[in-house]
């Protein structure tokens, strides 16, 4: 027999809880919700410099996306996103078990792998900037050394786009390794013993052991380092400020020069709302990951 | 007694919020009301920098001196910045009082609405003092919304040791891009035959700044009889012939004849170009600032230049106009302006009034060359190298007066580095980046 008791009855019966809520609910309005239509509102209009806004419907994203180099930008993006989560999942993945394992001197390795992420972004990108540097840089030096042939690692597109990816690798790799030996360490040991009896390997016991029972932490940590990576301006503005040319101008520094340098509202709260859509694709591969890790652990 | 108790109480309380009263209207009217002054000076940036903040610290000490009542607060903001920062902080409300301001963002301003006008102001100031200051030709550029506070222009800035080194007359410089070609590859030596370069026949700067356009393309398609925005259609025009002959020469300086090095593009203004030439990295730099004028005295390698002295020389480094057929170098200053949220306006104008003197600009470090007309007169700037300083300003041009002239900058600033390091075709690349330009801002 159905229930007579409605939501209102709900909501009453459990005012106390939904009352502790309200606070969140009111901040998640007023800094995610308003500021999201606010911008999305904003994309319609063309805004001068005196404040007078025109409704202009689509015109914004219609010379955005007919420009080759935004079309650049959100491609360099995606760039970016790969080369990090590429680089930083597999070797994350090892250091967690280096750090979880009964070795001697986890203590210390611990210590060196999350010295990157209490370094300030923008310092960070300036000491990469300056290990880079044409003249003096210790990593142009090194590669003189290897390759016979100096460098001018900023004013090559390629080198300088792997600069940013590995500055942005370097910050990130401690969150992850982390988070994923946080989800080591939830793995009981007998499933271990039970494998290794069984007689699998080490790389065996990490593909039908550790991968699959740490799947849910994999996606959660890649949907935050996805989001971190697509939504960096700062680090790639200090250590290029998009250059050589448009080289390394990834989408969320053209949001920073168009919005807050050039003063263009207009387009850069277009390109946000390009950008969200970017981060929206990303979010709905890594929750379909999660779908499948978490049926997987049931 | 509960009453005569309660009397007293009463009594008490009211004595206590009268003095009270008493003591928060004096400390108020004691409290000195404090300007704050948005300036880009950072001492990270080297020692021309240094040297300004310097000069601020001891202004701003000998104005709050004269004026008891007026504090005077520092704020800070890069120099490419700094204007933006206004329009946007107008925006949100934020209020600042005095800032520095550039003539080439003017337009935006005046859209914007950020900035005070200044007329009232000036109009109280005498005859002789307003026509001092507003025969320079970068006045009508700031006015009414800003105050000059020098002359900035650019030359060419060279190493007389260099010169006599390698058999060169110091006194003898080019005078057209061809001699400055050659005289470019005459000096660019690998000085400890390792096959690197240790000293470039001409510097110059490529980086993703505003400095690019201003001191490294328009000085040449100025050259070729060409213009970077037409102020009749209102589009930019630097993918035209000229535009394409002025690539072309820079293009050629750094792949062809390998005078300028790949690393131009990299870095900083100030990095690139000052202290490199201060570590004798170049012959011949191009683009050197008046605003560079003191740290050549720190070095040594002028006399008597800054502050100026009647005697002054130019010892180890000299300068002589741009080696183009309109010897035009962009020319601006800094200005000071009034936001027009401030809440003391008039002690913001105080403070203005009392930099704008002869007195105190004759040291400041980044005036550039006087802004006065009174100053000139003065022997200290009858010397040879103040003189062609004089030459440089009289022939400078200023940057097309467009409010998006910050986007076109970044454009053209970003199509020279990718034909520079991709070496991609020049016409076509150059008309690329022009189309998406006037794409969006043509007709503004």
């Amino acid at each position: 027999m159905r229930s007579k008791k409605g939501g209102l009855y709900i909501l009453w019966e459990y005012k106390l809880p939904y009352l502790f809520l309200v606070p969140s609910v009111i901040l998640l309005i007023f800094f995610l919700a308003l500021p999201l239509i606010s911008g999305i509102y904003m994309s319609f209009q063309k805004i001068s410099l005196a404040g007078i806004s025109e409704f202009v419907g689509f015109q914004n994203y219609r010379l955005l996306v007919g420009e080759e180099r935004f079309r650049n930008n959100l491609l360099l993006s995606v760039l970016y996103v790969a080369g990090n989560v590429g680089l930083s999942v597999p070797l994350a993945y090892a250091a967690a078990l280096l750090i979880t394992g009964k070795l001697r001197g986890t203590q210390f390795f611990r210590a060196i792998f999350l010295t990157p992420f209490i370094v300030t972004p923008v310092v960070s990108a300036i000491l990469f900037r300056s290990m880079v540097d044409p003249s003096f840089g210790p990593i142009t030096t090194l590669l003189e050394m290897i390759t016979g042939k100096r460098y001018i690692i900023l004013a090559d597109s390629t080198l300088a786009m792997l600069t940013i990816i590995g500055h942005s690798f370097w910050r990130s790799f401690s969150f992850v390794m982390l988070f994923l030996a946080a989800g080591i360490a939830t793995i009981p040991t007998e499933i271990y013993e039970a494998a290794k009896v069984d007689g699998a390997g080490a790389w065996a016991r990490f593909r039908s052991v550790t991968f699959p029972l740490t799947k849910m932490h994999l996606a959660i940590v890649l949907l935050i380092i996805t989001m971190w990576t697509v939504q960096d301006a700062e680090t790639v503005y200090a250590l290029t400020g998009g250059g050589p040319g448009y080289s390394t101008e990834v989408t969320a520094v053209r949001l920073f020069k168009d919005a807050f340098i050039n003063f263009n509202l207009s387009y850069g709260a277009t390109i946000g709302v390009f950008l969200l859509m970017l981060s929206a694709v990303f979010m709905a591969l890594y929750f379909n990951l999660m779908m499948r890790g978490g049926e997987l652990s049931q | 007694m509960r009453r005569v108790k309660l009397e007293k109480w009463v009594i008490t309380l009211v004595i206590i919020v009268l003095v009270m009263g008493v003591a928060l209207t004096s400390s108020l009217a004691q409290n000195p009301v404090t300007i704050k002054f948005a300036h880009f000076y950072d001492p990270m940036a080297g020692p021309g920098h240094i040297m300004n903040i310097e000069w601020l610290e001891k202004t701003v000490v000998a104005f709050e001196k004269e004026n008891p009542g007026i504090k005077v607060e520092f704020e800070w903001a890069k120099w490419d910045e700094i204007d933006i920062r206004s329009i946007r902080d107008y925006a949100a409300g934020i209020p600042h009082d005095v800032m520095m301001s550039s003539p080439q963002l003017m337009p935006k301003h005046a859209i914007a609405g950020d900035y005070l006008d200044l007329t009232s102001y000036v109009a109280k100031w005498p005859k002789p003092r307003a026509e001092d200051i507003n025969w320079t030709p970068v006045w009508g550029k700031l006015f009414p919304l800003g105050i000059p506070l020098g002359i900035h222009t650019r030359t060419t800035v060279y190493r007389r040791d260099f010169f006599e080194r390698y058999g060169l007359d110091p006194e003898r410089t080019p005078e057209d891009l061809e001699s400055l070609i050659e005289y470019a590859q005459f000096l660019t030596r690998d000085t400890d035959g390792d096959g690197r370069t240790d000293i470039w026949g001409l510097g110059m700067y490529f980086g993703a700044s505003r400095a690019t356009i201003e001191l490294y393309f328009a000085p040449y398609i100025w050259n070729f009889d060409g213009k970077l925005w037409d102020p009749e259609t209102k589009k930019a025009d630097f993918a035209s012939e000229a535009g394409v002959k002025a690539t072309r020469f820079v293009y050629d300086l750094v792949n062809t004849y390998k005078v300028t090095p790949e690393w131009a593009t990299v870095g900083t203004y100030d990095e690139v170009g000052l202290i490199n030439f201060l570590n004798g990295t170049y012959a011949m730099f191009t683009g050197f600032g008046s605003y560079w004028i003191g740290p050549l005295e720190d070095k040594g390698w002028v006399t008597g230049i800054f502050p100026p002295k009647p005697y002054g020389k130019a010892t180890v480094a000299d300068v002589f106009v741009a080696a183009t057929k309109p010897q035009a170098q962009f020319t601006n200053a800094w200005g000071l302006s009034i936001n027009k949220l401030s809440e003391h306006p008039d002690e913001s104008f105080k403070f203005i009034d009392f930099i704008v003197t002869g007195e105190r600009l004759i040291d400041y470090p980044d005036a550039g060359l006087p802004t006065l007309l009174s100053l000139w007169d003065k022997p200290e700037l009858q010397t040879d190298f103040y003189q062609e300083w004089l030459k440089a300003a009289m022939h400078g041009k200023s940057m097309p007066y467009t409010a998006y002239y910050g986007e076109l900058a970044d454009t053209v600033a970003a199509a020279l580095q990718e034909i520079l390091i991709k070496k991609v075709p020049i016409e076509a690349t150059l008309k690329k980046f022009e189309d998406e330009y006037n794409a969006k801002y043509a007709g503004e």
